[in-house]
């Protein structure tokens, strides 16, 4: 377990690293929280988004998401956003454990993005970012053949419904935006993710979080956008 | 995308890649649970078993199971704890160095809740104690020192105290 815990600590430093990093790149190259000095608006208007690795991830396995965002942008520098999905998981009559575990909830992030680009406004840019995120949601577990009590040789059955669980987590992210044609982006992003606080019924843990993923103390993600300009 | 080279994006896909490769299954070292019992003089101070004790369980079909057989000098003994059992009976079976022989029954009474770790990891029950009672032929007290049943097979269920060590 500690082990765990230094590998853990040693992702959020990375992370951190890596955004005070552009941040500071940022910072030396124009100042990282004065706008450029132009004749562009402020406002520059909304980007509709939709994450294709998520909905790739609930058709392909036994979890996943379909979330969608929308996204002001603030002279192309800043990126004001929320997100909203909903995350599924169906992992049924597990091959070892004969674990069954069901969730469908809905989630939401907001956040902000950095373009950290030096020239701004030619509609493709580099950007770093963070989220908050929550959910609640409840979860279904069962075991699909009763628990053989070996020393008193009784069969328990094992089943947990209806358990109802939250959390909120962050995210530090690091993303790609380009211009394909007309007001169509594709972009990458890659996420860390760390649980700022959650509830996780009387049973012990969860497995799959919406919007956030597999449980743990953080984890690593990613998505893919396909993203338009309104 | 002139101004992003294909390198960055080849990179980041990797990366992405990578990142999803990443899966580990973490089910807990220690996946038993037991109940631990410390054992104590009246004076408070933990000693050591004197005698020699066996302790067995009756089972739901009429037959026992030997839980601990010919245990000495020991400064604790771990006993199962059932999964849904809302009370556990355990004969105590102490012989001295005399071969003299005291019985006696302990019965611990408990809330049960089932506990998940993964659909990776083996399902099991964790327990609260409720209570403990004996019969006082060689045990003199049991009494409950941390009613919270788990993993953790550090904790001190109980003290116990046998007449013989007083």
């Amino acid at each position: 377990m500690t082990h765990r815990k230094s590998i853990s600590t040693s992702f959020s430093r990375a992370a951190i690293s890596l955004l005070l990093c552009f941040m500071s790149l940022s910072a030396q190259a124009q100042g990282f929280l004065k706008l450029e000095k132009d004749t562009i608006p402020l406002l520059r208007g909304f980007a509709l988004s939709f994450d294709l690795v998520g909905a790739a991830q609930m058709t392909l396995s036994d979890h996943g998401q379909y979330e969608g965002a929308l996204r002001l942008n603030l002279h192309d520098q800043y990126f004001p956003i929320v997100e909203v999905g909903l995350g599924r998981a169906s992992h049924v009559d597990d091959e070892v454990t004969r674990l069954t575990y069901k969730t469908t909830a809905p989630y939401f992030r907001v956040g902000v993005d950095v373009n950290v680009m030096k020239k701004k406004h030619t509609g493709n840019r580099v950007y770093v970012g963070m989220r908050y995120g929550f959910t609640s949601y409840k979860v279904d577990i069962a075991r699909e053949e009763p628990l053989e009590d070996s020393f008193w040789r009784t069969k328990v059955p094992f089943v947990i419904n209806d358990e109802q669980c939250s959390q909120h987590w962050a995210e530090l992210l690091f993303g790609i935006d380009a211009k394909v044609f007309g007001p169509l982006h594709l972009g990458w992003s890659a996420r860390y993710r760390f649980r700022l606080a959650h509830q996780d019924g009387v049973m012990g843990k969860t497995w799959y979080v919406p919007g956030y993923g597999l449980q743990d103390t953080s984890t690593l993600g990613a998505t893919f956008n396909v993203i338009i300009d309104i | 995308m002139r101004n992003l080279p294909s390198s960055v994006f080849t990179i980041l896909f990797l990366f992405l890649i990578l990142l999803s490769a990443c899966s580990s299954i973490d089910c807990p070292v220690e996946n038993q649970v037991y109940t631990v019992y410390h054992i104590y003089n009246r004076a408070g101070e933990e000693t050591t078993l004197g005698d020699t004790l066996f302790v067995w369980t009756p089972r739901a079909d009429g037959t026992d199971t030997l839980l601990i057989g010919s245990a000495t000098s020991r400064k604790s003994i771990q006993l199962p704890i059932s999964y849904n059992n809302s009370e556990d009976l355990f004969v105590f079976y102490i012989c001295d160095t005399l071969q003299q022989v005291t019985l006696d029954t302990v019965w611990v009474s408990k809330a049960d809740t089932p506990h998940f770790e993964s659909v990776d990891c083996k399902a099991t029950y964790f327990h609260e104690i409720l209570g403990v009672r004996s019969t006082h032929d060689g045990i003199d007290t049991v009494i409950i020192n941390n009613p919270h049943v788990h993993y953790d097979p550090s904790q001190e269920h109980f003290h116990i105290i046998f007449k013989s060590r007083y």
